[in-house]
């Protein structure tokens, strides 16, 4: 490397020329690149078959798009042709090379041709539907709404072809399509602006959505059937690539049929950026990168999505020190360095004793340490220190009320719905389970595998909850594996993969699900023997089958929540494990894996795959066991990094090259405003000292906890639990009597300070200890006795004098538990 | 004439399509440079797009029938007790229990085919008179107000919304009612005043320091907050801390402002003005806005009633813990027309009235025939709504309901519509995206929802 300066550079446009400049000199010895297309192998079948090439330069770390600037030659232009473009076309069966040449380079792909001079027509579903979604014919702002457009109404994104056909072919009197005349179709017509469309112009006469739509009519119009061509599956090209900062890059699609052919169907994809600060994609799949960081172009055809994970590495130099010295202390550290790598980032510091206690006793069980116990911690010289504080921490009572209190938001404990002698069975069940560290895969089977009485076995009320077929299956698919369907309840789901038939499939399998009344007040629940969920397009039950599992028998009387229970818990159902361990992890690192948390679907990647994937394989090989991956995540180096950025990660907010930042939860503010001033929050109906964190109901009024986001437990979504600061927060602690009359309790910490005649130097040092789990800094010493000094009254009795004492004690007090360091995870 | 716009319209953010910024040019023949025709855009003179919202919410669901859609030639079962008085607008009639709103029929339009077809419950009416729709799969829509906050902001001290005088709690669905702001986040939710007041101590909580707190140790907290939280910069990366200082900041402000904390001093209103309101929680209440109008803020919501159970509402099942039908003369139809009828004048002579809108409205309407207990259950399949002030027409009737008021007879006009109708008179674009979570846009209102033409 020549002597460039390995200081990071504040001025992104500077640095990008650089890295140009570099790309030019690796180009330039030719040595260190080479020139690929793509796809790397190509099949044309039937006359309209074509296919759009890539020519993909590698130059150093990163790839680029050479497909504008290349030349493209045929091998054998009676076989297939290609043009400037790089789109090929068939012309005769067999077998030629096209090759590609840029920049002095060259490469070769092999193209076979067949069926070139085959019998050819447009298939309804294949090519007339993907075509109407492409132009937006079919989508929820226009046609496809529920109530359709002016009288003509398409399924949402054409998820019913064969609903579509009718209504194209036998609604209208045959205007829509027009056999005879198919120029007069209004399908043509229409969307061409030949006559007057609402939705204006969707495509010119001369463009192959007309013509294909036009061939189909002339061909009669041929109605989709059960035998056309099914779609298996997409493949994106490129599927990854390191780009350069303002690179472009063409995505290519293509799909896959059950006949065994492929088609070309990037025209028809509907594109869109996971981030637009990282790339934007435009409607013809051509991205623009716009800064620094990783974005996923998902891209969605014929309800099958994938994403292409294009990658621009911040414009830093870090040295390779930075990554060779970061410890190693599990295998989350490794894969993380991993990544930083990639992406120019190097790891903040490793975060000081006092930041780490007070970080992880948040995090596991939500309270904050002593100012005796941050005091012995910091004095503690034992190398392993910080690996004993976790396993003391994973013992502690708190540490279950905390993890308590978060399975019970998940299953929506409250006395909303359920009495509250089930409320307290559902709650004392997850305590327990808690307690127990049972493994999570017992935990979800024990509620879906239980039967009987509601009040022996607490899990069930989760039946009383969620009574119908529908609740169930789109509860427990959120709760439990992270996949949103409820879209598909009425139509395909318009971003995933998951279709309406999965749906009512899915949703069969809870349809026996039995609850009575038992003779305690209790609830029973039992398996029925009879009962099924109809699939509303045909009015009929579907086969009971989880997503992308078996089915079972229609007629089988076997406890359908069993193949649901088994499916579930599989270890090969990574959408179970992966969801608890977002989850976890999340709890612990400020965001997960896959952002929003509850939101693990396909076409949602995460910010790091392999350390998901490792996560997840050492939580399903090691019994589910929850306390284990919290043990690993607390103790791995990623974990304990501070939160300070350093001069390469300040935009890093994904890849964990420093502390996430945030807002602690509205419970845990609450709980340790009482524990600094020793005033405990009394709750109606709950014996005194209390804390929130202990209520097994989110039904006990609170102001407070409502105002700073306590969620209500009525719709299973990690939204529900608000984070975002707001004025009526701020007013809350700046004029609200909760804080007010904590920080003033006769017998309350403040309080007891001044009876025992403490210093003011050693009060502040006891608060910072206990509301900041460090002792204030030399400065902050002076800066707050100064302050102190100054607030007292230059006259007046000796009562004045104490009074004014106090207050200005409440007030510096105040200011401690109203401060960022205070309320935020960090 | 070269077209940029062959293809497709382009839209800007402010709009305009390409295609009426082209077309624009033939604003010249008017005499009117493209220049002048923007500055008057930004004048308003053009749109006004700086009007207000005050929303009443009838709490309970005021009988159509005994309101503002009389039936006098009914059978006795179906027409009730009360007879139609004239109004200031010639052929328009409404119920003897607003003797006082019928001097203002000029400022205000009915709706009488007002109709919901979710379930007959309060909170659904709720959800839907206040959002435009009814909420389904999980998803919490924004009040129009929390809407406008976010598209608008506040002016100048104030909140751009508050709820008066508290949220909706109790009404028997176990819904959310629509009053925050849903997806849109709890930044958006409206400034609630959780207070009465018509309570002769009335404060509005929090917004002032407590008693026992000095304006001078408010003072030296902010003072040593900042001095605490300076000497940590880990935070000056986090958006979310940022936020945090950004409501700290707003706080004080609004604690700070003479104008924002003067709009909350009921006290400073006349005695008999206090009085023509009605010396009751829901007629301080339209007091308040009235002067919470004046100070600023864009949208007010006036809660009648906080619940529907033992408490004498709008909704007159007839039986125990209901109310019974001969509430609406001796106590909430009197409510309602001296707090209608005051805030609508007092407006109107502020000159508030033009750029204010006023509805009022309940969750449904109330069963055509009277119940065996003597009084009406709930019916969402009919009902009727005022609305007035702003860019809506006053003394006008829309749409017309069958003999018994049981269906819209005419122009149906369903709760979306009506969120369209607010929407268009506060000058905002219908199609205007909001982020719906999970990638999903959410316009405004659904496509092809209009707004109730006949009130432009």
């Amino acid at each position: 490397m020549h002597s460039k300066k390995a200081t990071p550079c504040s001025e992104p446009r500077a640095l990008a020329s650089g890295c140009a400049v570099l790309i030019m000199l690796l180009v330039g010895s030719a040595k260190a690149q080479t020139l690929a297309v793509l796809p790397p192998s190509v099949e044309l079948t039937g006359p309209e078959a074509r296919q759009q090439l890539l020519v993909e330069g590698a130059a150093g770390e990163h790839q680029e798009d050479w497909t504008r600037g290349a030349e493209w030659v045929s091998s054998d232009p009676k076989i297939a042709t290609v043009d400037a473009h790089g789109v090929v076309q068939p012309a005769g069966d067999g077998e030629a090379r096209i090759t590609a040449r840029a920049k002095g380079q060259s490469a070769t792909v092999t193209v076979r041709v067949r069926d070139s001079h085959a019998p050819f027509q447009w298939s309804f579903r294949n090519h007339v539907i993907p075509v109407m979604t492409k132009m937006g014919c079919n989508q929820g702002a226009c046609h496809g709404a529920l109530a359709g457009k002016n009288g003509f109404k398409l399924t949402l994104r054409g998820y019913d072809p064969q609903a579509d056909y009718d209504t194209l072919t036998r609604q209208s009197v045959g205007r829509r399509v027009a056999l005879a005349e198919p120029e007069a179709s209004l399908i043509l017509m229409k969307p061409s602006f030949a006559i007057p469309h609402g939705g204006g112009k969707r495509f010119a006469k001369d463009s192959l959505e007309y013509r294909i739509i036009r061939e189909w009519i002339a061909a009669g119009a041929p109605p989709p059937t059960d035998k056309d061509a099914a779609i298996t599956g997409l493949e994106a090209f490129p599927a990854s690539a390191v780009l350069a900062p303002e690179a472009e890059q063409q995505i290519v699609v293509r799909a896959r049929y059950s006949d065994g052919h492929t088609e070309d169907v990037t025209r028809w994809v509907k594109f869109s950026s996971t981030n637009e600060g990282v790339a934007t994609v435009d409607d013809n799949g051509h991205v623009k990168m716009t800064g620094a960081g990783e974005a996923a172009i998902t891209l969605y055809y014929s309800s099958r999505v994938l994403y292409s994970r294009l990658t621009v590495p911040f414009p830093n130099s870090v040295s390779t020190a930075a990554y060779e010295q970061f410890p190693r202390r599990n295998f989350i550290d490794g894969l993380a360095v991993a990544k930083w790598k990639s992406l120019h980032l190097a790891p903040s510091k490793v975060a000081g004793d006092a930041e780490f206690l007070r970080r992880a006793y948040l995090d596991a069980a939500g309270i904050l340490p002593t100012s005796e116990e941050v005091e012995s911690f910091l004095a503690d010289q034992s190398a392993d220190k910080r690996a004993k504080v976790v396993d003391r921490l994973l013992q502690r009572d708190e540490f279950v009320d905390y993890w308590a209190y978060k399975w019970s938001d998940l299953l929506l404990v409250s006395t909303r719905r359920l009495n509250s002698t089930a409320m307290w069975a559902f709650y004392d069940w997850i305590r327990d389970s808690v307690k127990q560290n049972k493994p999570w895969d017992q935990f979800a089977k024990e509620i879906f595998n239980g039967s009987g009485s509601t009040r022996q076995n607490g899990a069930l009320n989760y039946f009383v909850l969620h009574k119908d077929p529908i609740d169930l299956t789109e509860n427990a698919t959120l709760a439990f594996t992270g996949q949103r369907i409820m879209c598909a309840r009425c139509h395909n789901h318009p971003l995933e993969k998951w279709t309406q038939l999965q749906y009512y499939e899915m949703a069969n399998l809870f349809a026996r699900v039995g609850v009575k009344n038992g003779t305690m007040g209790d609830n029973i629940v039992f398996a029925r023997a009879t009962g099924d969920v109809l699939y509303p397009k045909l009015s009929r039950p579907l086969p009971p089958t989880p997503l992308d599992g078996k089915s079972m028998a229609i007629d089988s009387t076997a406890d359908r929540r069993a193949l649901f229970t088994e499916w579930l818990t599989s270890p090969t159902n990574t959408l179970f494990s992966r969801t608890v361990v977002n989850r976890v992890w999340a709890n612990f690192m400020g965001r997960g894996l896959v952002d929003p948390v509850d939101d693990v679907r396909s076409a949602n990647p995460s910010s790091n795959e392999e350390l998901f994937s490792a996560l997840t394989k050492d939580f399903v090989d090691h019994g589910y066991d929850v306390q284990r991956l919290i043990r690993l995540i607390m103790n791995s180096s990623v974990y304990q990094l501070s939160s300070e950025a350093n001069g390469t990660n300040q935009a890093d907010n994904m890849f964990y090259s420093k502390h996430i930042i945030r807002r602690l939860p509205a419970e845990v503010i609450l709980d340790a405003m009482s524990q600094v001033t020793g005033s405990p929050t009394v709750f109606s109906g709950y014996p005194a000292g209390t804390r929130a964190l202990q209520l097994p109901d989110t039904q006990v009024k609170s102001e407070f906890l409502a105002s700073f986001g306590r969620p209500q437990r009525i719709t299973c979504d990690a939204a529900e639990r608000a984070s975002d600061s707001t004025v009526a927060q701020a007013l809350a602690v700046i004029n609200g009597d909760t804080l007010n009359k904590k920080l003033s309790a006769p017998d309350g910490t403040i309080a007891l300070f001044l009876k025992l005649g403490l210093s003011d130097r050693r009060i502040l040092e006891f608060m910072y200890l206990s509301a900041f789990s460090r002792y204030p800094s030399e400065v902050e010493r002076a800066a707050l006795t100064g302050a102190m000094e100054k607030a007292k009254p230059e006259k007046g009795t000796e009562e004045a004098r104490r009074d004014a004492h106090r207050q200005a004690l409440e007030d510096m007090v105040w200011a401690l538990l109203t401060s960022k360091e205070f309320l935020f995870d960090h | 004439m070269f077209r940029l716009d062959a293809d497709r319209p382009v839209e800007f953010c402010d709009g305009l399509k390409r295609r009426d910024f082209l077309h624009a040019g033939s604003l010249a023949t008017l005499g009117l440079t493209l220049t002048d025709w923007f500055g008057l855009r930004a004048l308003g003179a053009t749109t006004n797009s700086d009007v207000n919202c005050i929303l009443l919410m009838l709490i309970g669901g005021p009988s159509q029938l005994d309101t503002f859609d009389m039936k006098p030639n009914a059978p006795a079962e179906i027409r009730g007790p009360y007879k139609p008085i004239k109004t200031n607008v010639p052929g328009i009639e409404i119920s003897e229990n607003f003797p006082l709103t019928a001097k203002h029929a000029d400022k205000f339009s009915i709706i009488r085919s007002a109709y919901h077809t979710a379930a007959a419950v309060h909170d659904t009416g709720h959800q839907m008179m206040q959002t435009g729709r009814l909420f389904q799969g999980g998803v919490e829509h924004p009040h129009m107000g929390c809407v406008l906050s976010k598209l608008k902001g506040p002016k100048g001290d104030v909140p751009a919304h508050v709820l008066l005088p508290r949220p909706i709690g109790n009404t028997g669905g176990n819904m959310p009612h629509g009053q925050n702001a849903g997806y849109l986040g709890k930044a958006y939710d409206p400034f609630v005043l959780n207070a009465d007041p018509s309570d002769p101590n009335f404060r509005v909580p929090d917004m002032l320091p407590p008693d026992y707190l000095s304006a001078l140790r408010v003072d030296r907290r902010r003072n040593w907050r900042e001095m605490v939280d300076k000497s940590v910069s880990e935070f000056e990366t986090s958006a979310d801390a940022r936020l945090l200082d950004s409501t700290f900041q707003q706080a004080y402000t609004l604690m700070s402002s003479q104008k924002a904390r003067a709009a909350f001093e009921l006290h400073r209103e006349p005695e008999a003005t206090r009085e023509k309101y009605g010396m009751n929680r829901f007629g301080q209440s339209c007091l308040l806005a009235r002067r919470l109008i004046e100070a600023g803020v864009r949208f007010v919501t006036v809660n009648m009633f906080e619940t529907v159970f033992d408490e004498i509402t709008w909704d007159i099942h007839g039986s125990k813990p209901f109310s019974p039908i001969s509430c609406y003369r001796d106590l909430v139809g009197p409510m309602f027309d001296m707090a209608y009828s005051s805030l609508l004048s007092e407006l109107a002579e502020r000159g508030l009235l033009s750029n204010t809108m006023v509805m009022a409205t309940g969750e449904f309407g109330r069963t055509p025939k009277i119940n065996p207990a003597g009084g009406r259950d709930h019916w969402p399949q009919c009902w009727s709504l005022l609305m007035g002030g702003g860019p809506l027409k006053g003394g006008i009737v829309v749409g017309s309901s069958d003999e018994i008021a049981g269906a819209p007879k005419d122009r149906p006009v369903s709760p979306m519509q009506i969120a369209a109708t607010v929407y268009r008179g506060l000058g905002m674009d219908l199609q205007t995206e909001l982020p719906g979570g999970q990638g999903r846009p959410i316009p405004l209102v659904d496509r092809g929802t209009e707004p109730i033409r006949e009130l432009f």
